[in-house]
């Protein structure tokens, strides 16, 4: 089974994703420091994020400063065939499109699934190819170099290739009766990426080229023919045509005395230009008669065989006197009658072998189970001892063996590879995607296409600007999806407020609140143990965690100033602005807004008011020591100030109970004073006494009023 | 309304973008922008001046000079210099909560570090938010640990507490009203009005009685037009754009918002509202129908990746409509029909609008 480890007790058959322990020589990290430096006292080490390590150094006392920590980035430095930046940016251009087709995947009934779901395959596989590089972009010069054969373009990425074989071979169901041609095609594309390790005619064609330059008759030269061969037997048709007008018999000057042979030339390049290719449409530089309908091509097939062999009887060959014109042209018309001691002749790797067959000897060939059989012939033919990754896909497709080209695929090309290519295979193939959908055990139960998402969004998530897009991937995967997007999203650093705010936002599009919830927790106790309380609050309060907010409010009352006269409580104004209206959650610190109130109208008592104002503040003050919230250390401040309340001299504001409640708070007062651990308030040593006895006072004045 | 779709170029940068501004134009063939970046592989944040060339069909970025900056850049301010059109004074804070002034030389081409402020004693952990004011002399900072620094920019280089809130409150973002008063954004939809004259603590509050009890948000970004001194618009969490007046401190007008008191019936976005600017375009364009009591236009990034002018009583035209978070933006001072914005997916897009 690819990606998984066999169950054979390692510890490596406890991690879904497999490594290797192979053993590698050291590699030496520098470590740039800006400020420390050594000797250091004291160095751990620890994992950041992916494939960092942060390491911590400390300095001995007395050294300049107390140390740093810096991060090692463990990451190849000399990287792959596409640079990280590079691959940043497939995988964000991958997120719009892989959403699209997951999101139509819902409401599609079967039978319209079967019909119309390779077309969306389609949409999505171009967006994704468009992101692995320009596709080629033939600008054709005003003045053509008629000795230019190889156009100027970027080097294709095998990881493009990859993904064009396998769309060819299973999204896309238009070219399913053209598959030679398409193959054909993608040759002429991805040869180059052949040639870095094996003989290719594209690697021969390139020295070939550099040479043309200095070239004067290249008719003499055996290599020009050779190479003209080889483009022929390729199925490069426009190539050979361009170099057949190199000939010179063109030449102006030559015309006269070299008629036989141009009109050889000429009659050649015509049944070239002329050869009926099965595909539905052809690009306008490459050359052939199209025919969408087997019996037309066959027809045509015919016809253009019969010419072939009317022209390698003609009696116009005994007059030409060129020799190395009259063989080059006679092996040229044999690879085109199919002789297959002359296609291998002429071609280098087995692919272009492979290919040389499919256009001259079986044309009609339809199936993989035959192009598979006659790869195998090829593969005999022209061996090759190290198999470039490609043609490990190709072989793998042709065999029909799922199991090989998903291993190959994630073995070669990555999971960004495998998880993508994933959704052309299910389009493609029955068997793919029962193999792909079916739960197994030894993964937990999980089924293939989710394991490799997941591991797909470990990936992405060990990287501080890829973390973002992996819940696109996470929220796809039915079964393990969820848990690990909540990791994910626990492993933020809460300190980055705008990482934060950005978690919470993937929360909300994913309706999963109670993680954001947690996260708002987590940040609000980051802030408390930073010293930034009103952020904290903040969170907390959006937390709805009552229990926190209780228990940062004890501590959170020590500093407030308890003294109405006490000037330093205009700085809470601001937390306080921030508790809002009723309805929100504040837990204890409620208590802040009415004790901010009640100091409010206290303020005014001092500066003299009328007595139904002073009613009013005097029922503050009972609703203050009533509720339950009102922290203990503050009653007596509470009472010390309102001693003008409680000896308002028109009447008393105060009646009998609420008197007596307020005696009741005191006498509790007055028994906590006794407990150990209890902190006498800054307040006159006879503030107590003269509470009692304003309200006493009171109590007195109250009955005599009732 | 502006039927004309704007013409977008995008320029894929290798780095992530933490801020970006445009530079004072030196003439319309060469134009420049300032990039905070923070290159991921290297671990090494910095800030570099590019030279942009427009063009219909293939405009260019090229980089042209590179200072580098001890930690991520929060916030980026530029000023003009009066005296000499090709040099920029540049205000950056940054996460570690130093602050940097720099100068670009956009003839030469050179950026270079005037002066900072170190980490020690000016703000403990990230700078929020800065602003300059309009003569560059005075540079206003807050921060999440609560306080409020005022740079001087003039012969004596220094900064002087306005006010520490010992953390009760958290600063996200700062303004200039006049020369003498500056507006703070906090938690819970907060706003405060200073003014130095007045010193020991803020002015006048805004507290977001209008969210009646459901979830209360932050303000990202505020911004003040130079004509109206005492109106201030605000963008922060779930989408809320409002205008605050000074002079009417109980009654802010709402211009987007989901699900917030009394939002309008039309909104923008639905989550964070990274930074708020009022667009001198769309105004110009209408100026004759505006009366004084309407809010001018103005344009908004969101995190779900929608860059739109809002007005109010009008629906929210969109500019661009991105499948990642638009982070910044910035409105050329000078040519107000072009707008470059920094892309979650590390690249950047300049648009130019055009008149129908």
């Amino acid at each position: 089974m690819p990606g998984v480890t066999s169950d054979s007790g390692e510890f490596n058959s406890l991690s879904i994703v497999p490594h290797s322990l192979e053993t590698q020589t050291p590699r030496v990290y520098p470590l740039r420091t800006r400020r420390a430096a050594p000797p250091f006292g004291r160095v751990s080490i620890s994992w950041a994020r992916g494939n960092t390590l942060r390491v911590s150094l400390l300095q001995p006392e007395g050294a300049d400063s107390d140390g740093e920590v810096v991060e090692v980035n463990l990451t190849n430095a000399e990287g792959g065939e596409i640079p990280e930046a590079q691959r940043r940016r497939i995988a964000y251009g991958s997120v719009t499109p892989f959403a699209l087709l997951q999101s139509r995947k819902n409401p599609m009934d079967e039978l319209q699934y079967d019909k119309t779901w390779w077309v969306h395959v389609m949409e999505y596989s171009n967006e994704i190819k468009s992101l692995l590089g320009a596709s080629k972009s033939y600008i054709t010069p005003t003045i053509e170099d008629p000795k230019a054969l190889l156009k100027d373009v970027e080097e294709p990425t095998s990881l493009k290739a990859a993904w064009e074989l396998m769309e060819l071979f299973y999204a896309d169901k238009q070219s399913q009766t053209w598959i030679p041609e398409r193959l054909l095609d993608w040759l002429a594309d991805f040869d180059c990426l052949l040639s870095a390790t094996q003989p290719t005619f594209h690697a021969r064609l390139v020295s070939f080229q550099k040479a043309l330059v200095t070239i004067q008759e290249v008719e003499n030269y055996p290599e020009y023919w050779e190479v003209m061969s080889s483009a022929l037997a390729v199925g490069w048709l426009d190539i050979v045509v361009k170099m057949l007008r190199l000939h010179g018999s063109y030449q102006l000057d030559q015309l006269g005395t070299r008629e036989i042979e141009s009109g050889l030339v000429e009659a050649v390049a015509l049944l070239i230009s002329q050869m009926p290719r099965l595909r539905p449409h052809i690009s306008d530089e490459k050359l052939g008669e199209c025919y969408s309908t087997k019996p037309e091509f066959m027809k045509a097939w015919e016809k253009w065989r019969t010419q072939i062999t009317k022209l390698d009887c003609h009696p116009y060959w005994l007059q030409c006197d060129h020799k190395q014109t009259r063989v080059g042209l006679k092996n040229m018309i044999q690879i085109m009658l199919g002789n297959a001691n002359v296609l291998s002749n002429a071609t280098y790797h087995w692919i272009e072998l492979y290919i040389s067959h499919l256009l001259y000897i079986r044309p009609f060939t339809v199936g993989l189970e035959s192009m598979y059989t006659l790869a195998q012939k090829c593969m005999h033919l022209k061996p090759i001892t190290n198999q470039h990754k490609l043609m490990g896909l190709l072989i793998g497709i042709l065999e029909e063996n799922t199991e090989v080209v998903l291993a190959e695929c994630s073995r070669s090309f990555g999971p960004w590879m495998i998880t993508h290519a994933v959704e052309l295979l299910t389009a493609g193939s029955a068997q793919a995607e029962m193999l792909l959908h079916e739960e197994q055990s030894k993964i937990g139960g999980i089924c293939i296409e989710e394991l490799h998402r997941l591991i797909y969004a470990q990936i992405l998530s060990s990287h501080a600007l890829t973390w973002n897009i992996a819940p696109i991937y996470l929220t796809s995967c039915m079964k393990q999806g969820l848990g690990l997007l909540e990791n994910l999203l626990y492993k933020q650093p809460v300190q980055h407020h705008q990482v934060l705010l950005k978690s919470i936002e993937i929360c909300r599009l994913n309706g999963i609140d109670y993680v954001s919830r947690h996260m708002m927790k987590i940040a609000g106790v980051h802030y408390w143990k930073h010293g930034k309380k009103g952020s904290a609050v903040f969170w907390l309060q959006q937390a709805q965690d009552e229990v926190r907010l209780n228990r940062i409010a004890k501590h959170l009352f020590d500093f407030v100033g308890k003294s109405v006269s006490d000037e330093s409580f205009k700085q809470w104004e601001g937390m306080i602005e921030l508790l809002g209206t009723e309805s929100k959650t504040a837990g204890g610190l409620e208590f802040l807004k009415r004790y901010r109130d009640f100091r409010r109208s206290l303020q005014q008592v001092q500066d003299g008011i009328t007595t139904d104002d002073a009613r009013k503040t005097s029922e503050a003050l009972i609703s203050l020591m009533k509720n339950p919230s009102t922290p203990q250390q503050f009653w007596l401040h509470l009472l010390y100030d309102s001693l003008r309340l409680l000896n308002w001299k028109d009447h008393p504001l105060l009646n009998v109970s609420q008197t007596n409640l307020l005696l009741n708070k005191l006498q509790e007062l007055s028994l906590a004073r006794l407990l150990p651990g209890y902190v006498d308030a800054d307040l006159p040593p006879e503030a107590f006494k003269s509470v009692r006895r304003a309200l006493a006072t009171n109590l007195g004045r109250a009955i005599l009023e009732e | 309304m502006e039927h004309n779709p704007p013409q977008v170029h995008k320029f894929p940068q290798d780095s992530y973008v933490d801020a970006l501004r445009w530079l004072p134009q030196l003439s319309t063939f060469s134009r420049h922008v300032l990039l905070a970046s923070y290159d991921s592989e290297t671990s090494t944040p910095s800030l570099q001046t590019l030279t942009f060339s427009p063009s219909e069909t293939a405009p260019s970025l090229t980089p042209q000079a590179s200072a580098p900056a001890p930690s991520r850049i929060t916030s980026l301010k530029i000023s003009p210099s009066p005296l000499s059109p090709s040099r920029a004074l540049i205000a950056s804070a940054t996460f570690s909560g130093s602050l940097l002034f720099l100068s670009a030389d956009l003839i030469n081409g050179s950026l270079d570090l005037e002066f900072s402020l170190p980490e020690l004693g000016f703000h403990s952990g990230p700078v929020s938010a800065i602003d300059l004011n309009d003569s560059g002399s005075e540079c206003v900072s807050v921060g999440e640990d609560g306080c409020v620094n005022l740079v001087s920019l003039s012969v004596s280089k220094g900064f002087r507490r306005v006010y520490d809130s010992k953390g009760l409150v958290s600063y996200s973002s700062v303004k200039w009203a006049s020369p003498v008063e500056f507006v703070t954004g906090a938690f819970g939809f907060g706003l405060h009005w200073w003014d130095q004259r007045k010193p020991g603590g803020p002015v006048a509050l805004f507290k977001d009685d209008w969210t009646k009890g459901s979830a209360s948000g932050i303000v990202h970004s505020i911004d003040i037009h130079s004509s109206r001194k005492h109106t201030c618009v605000a963008g922060g969490s779930s989408g809320v754009v409002f205008a605050w007046d000074i002079r009417r401190p109980k009654q802010p007008v709402m211009l987007s918002g989901v699900g917030i008191g009394n939002a309008p019936a039309y909104s923008a976005v639905e989550s964070d509202i990274w930074e708020v600017h009022y667009d001198n375009y769309t105004h110009s364009s209408k100026m004759s129908s505006s009366s004084s009591s309407t809010i001018l236009p103005a344009m908004i990034c969101s995190e779900d990746g929608i860059l739109a002018v809002i007005e109010q009583g009008e629906e929210p035209t969109e500019l661009l409509a991105e499948p990642c978070a638009i982070n910044n933006f910035d409105i050329d001072r000078e040519n107000p029909s072009d707008v470059i914005c920094s892309l979650e997916w590390e690249s950047l897009a300049i648009l130019t609008r055009r008149r129908a």
